[in-house]
């Protein structure tokens, strides 16, 4: 059925579009800090948002704290068992052939799902905070996005500067370079790995505790997020994260796009051709991979 | 001593073996997979309760044909194949004496396959797709009112108000399409145009560009083939859109006290469709509520309510054929004429329903009344919903 499409529409789409696809980019970073330093593809990202989603929604219920007061408690709470994770059990595969690290990270996303329903059931949990939108002319921002956008795009430009500025960022690149060289600078590899882990997980948390309002919170939540992640971070470049940012906003304008111009349901598939296309093109991704 | 001992002992096997008391028998086993994780979970698990209670209140009534009943229950985690791999371990290596349904169109339609080539019975209470009973299988009894008239009374009062124009979304699943389509057809029938007809891929949240369009052509009644996760996101993103038509109908989901729990004051007006309502005046009912709330601590869903009575139609089947044969179960299945706290029950010779009635109910004041049809209803409908700032 045609639906004659205005520009006001158009506007409206990309506005979803970009605001949806900070909050990718956020969480595709966390994928993208793991990969670059470890070269290990976390399948375990998607049910860390998840837990993520949990530790916001306990919180809220227990002391009725604003949601978005909470992200801090979820990043830290994740960081501590992102650490955790790395210091028992990813380190034993860092080294070893990709295949183990892969089988690994989704035994636990396996377990970390099975947990969370043990745990907390799988009763659909939901924050209901903010509701309604702004409007700017005929464009409408969703609240509970826009809020999620400006989280977002804060804490990733906070984690750049870190990465930028900061010895320990300035370690944390230099692993990602070189493990060799960074250890013969007097690196330590094992700690950057944790604090790597920790990080990332602590911006899967994030993406939780923002998404917590937006959707209904269930054990299966996650794994559609690992899925969108790594989506994310071939498109940008796996291992370069200015990519992962870039990667995000692209995927939340083409599908928003392809819902409009064809149907929601073709979406989808656009941002997988799209991907496929990339890889055709460009197989390091639109920024390159990680340079070594 | 020792002889008299040897004797009694074996009087006593004798004794047992010549009159078996039901306890003493093994049980019947049914067997059964189930969404109890993954998108369905919610739903599943409420027709997981439905059967355990059924099974309770058979036991306590004495079993079935003098033996105890026992379900089997397994995890389909809302994935079709799953359920088919469970049903063939149900039925070729557990051995269970029946099945029953799982939950949903979609897992219901692949493991009928499974449990038609072994020719069981199954009795399937969550599965509401016309096409599932229209395919020439034997085995196969419906509970619920088929998908397609579940927006049926949202088209009709809308017709009745002399309302013009209609939009339909569903998900891309089974039964959200087969909602659809019936109430395109209904939509039609009823003199209502078509303005927009769009499905969306299952596990879908983010309907920004859907409902620009939707918004663009402005009708009076948008109706939508929901499960639960996408009646929430659309509901929230019609206010954030500002999108307002007179009338609001979703499928499956809008039921569940989450609904309101999620949205609160953004449900009120919302139309539901829904195969049962604890109001509804049917016998048992108030047995049935009462049992439920004490066994869970909390009050039933349909869900729950058409897996207690599917498990009731196929004993009370069981107990006519006096035999947990297949063949003998389906003829008196498909005789079967009866009235439980879900509703009516009858069937053709497809095992296709066509007693029971669907109801349509509009959260009001933070309550579902039933607004049709009218022998039903319990309140009158809120017309028309108000724009989002003015509610």
């Amino acid at each position: 059925m045609n639906v004659a499409i205005t520009p006001a529409m158009l506007g409206q789409v990309v506005v979803s579009g970009i605001l949806a696809g900070a909050l990718y980019a956020m969480v595709a970073l966390g994928l993208a800090l793991i990969f670059g330093v470890m070269r290990v593809i976390n399948i375990a990202h998607g049910p860390l948002l998840m837990l993520g989603a949990y530790t916001t929604f306990f919180i809220y219920q227990a002391l009725g704290l604003n949601p978005y007061l909470t992200v801090p408690i979820t990043m830290l709470v994740l960081f501590i068992l992102g650490a955790l994770l790395q210091r028992t059990l990813v380190y034993r595969v860092v080294d070893a052939p990709e295949l183990s690290s892969l089988l690994l990270t989704f035994g636990i996303s396996i377990a970390l799902v099975n947990l969370a329903q043990l745990a907390f059931t799988s009763n659909l949990r939901t924050v209901e905070y903010v509701t309604g939108s702004y409007t700017l002319g005929p464009l409408a921002f969703s609240k509970s996005r826009l809020i999620a956008f400006v989280v977002a795009a804060a804490l990733a430009g906070l984690v750049f500067l870190f990465l930028q500025r900061t010895r320990l960022g300035k370690a944390i690149r230099a692993t990602s370079q070189s493990r060799e060289v960074a250890m013969v600078c007097g690196v330590d590899v094992q700690r950057i790995h944790r604090i790597t882990f920790g990080i990332a997980a602590a911006l899967a948390g994030a993406g939780g505790a923002l998404v917590s309002v937006i959707v209904a919170i269930q054990p299966e939540m996650g794994q559609i997020w690992t899925f969108k992640s790594f989506l994310v971070i071939v498109l940008g470049g796996a291992g370069n994260y200015p990519g992962a940012l870039l990667g995000g906003v692209l995927l939340g304008l083409v599908e928003q796009l392809a819902s409009l111009f064809l149907t929601t349901q073709l979406s989808e598939a656009v941002a997988y051709i799209l991907l496929v296309l990339i890889l055709l093109v460009r197989p390091t991704g639109l920024l390159g991979g990680r340079q070594t | 001593m020792r002889l008299t001992a040897r004797i009694a002992l074996v009087a006593g096997v004798v004794a047992a073996a010549a009159c078996p008391a039901a306890a003493q028998q093994a049980p019947i086993r049914i067997g059964a997979s189930l969404s109890l994780t993954g998108s369905y979970a919610k739903l599943g698990s409420n027709q997981h309760e439905g059967y355990k209670l059924c099974e309770r209140d058979v036991n306590v009534k004495g079993g079935l044909l003098g033996r105890k009943v026992e379900f089997v229950v397994y995890d389909d985690q809302s994935a079709p194949p799953t359920a088919v791999r469970l049903y063939e371990k149900l039925i070729t290596e557990d051995k269970v004496d029946g099945v029953m349904g799982p939950y949903s169109s979609p897992v219901t339609e692949a493991a009928a396959n499974v449990t038609e080539k072994y020719k069981k019975v199954m009795v399937s209470p969550l599965a509401a797709t016309t096409s599932i009973f229209r395919k020439g299988r034997k085995y196969i009894f419906m509970v619920i009112s088929p998908a397609e008239g579940y927006l049926e009374g949202l088209i009709d009062i809308a017709a009745k108000r002399g309302l013009k124009t209609v939009a339909v979304v569903n998900e891309d699943t089974l039964f959200s399409k087969a909602a659809a389509s019936g109430a395109l057809e209904l939509a039609k029938k009823r003199g209502l145009h078509v303005v927009y007809q769009e499905a969306y891929p299952k596990g879908n949240t983010d309907f920004s560009a859907l409902l620009t369009k939707v918004k663009s052509l402005n009708p009076d009644v948008i109706a939508a083939a929901t499960y639960f996760d996408d009646a929430v996101a659309l509901t929230r993103q019609m206010k954030e859109l500002n999108v307002n038509p007179r009338m609001y109908g979703v499928t499956v989901g809008g039921d569940l006290p989450e609904f309101y729990d999620t949205l609160r004051q953004n449900a009120e007006y919302i139309y539901g469709a829904t195969q049962w309502e604890p109001t509804l005046p049917y016998p048992g009912q108030k047995e049935f509520l009462d049992a439920y709330r004490k066994e869970f601590g909390h009050d039933p869903s349909y869900h729950s309510a058409a897996g207690y009575a599917g498990c009731l139609v196929y004993t009370e089947g069981v107990k006519r054929a006096g035999s947990l044969d297949s063949d003998r179960v389906r003829e008196a299945l498909l005789k079967l004429e009866t009235r439980t706290m879900f509703g009516d029950y009858k069937v053709d010779a497809d095992g296709f329903q066509l007693a029971h009635k669907m109801a349509l109910f509009q959260w009001l004041d933070g309550k579902k009344y039933t607004v049709w049809p009218d022998e039903l209803a319990s309140a009158k409908t809120r017309f028309p919903t108000p724009p989002w700032n003015q509610r």
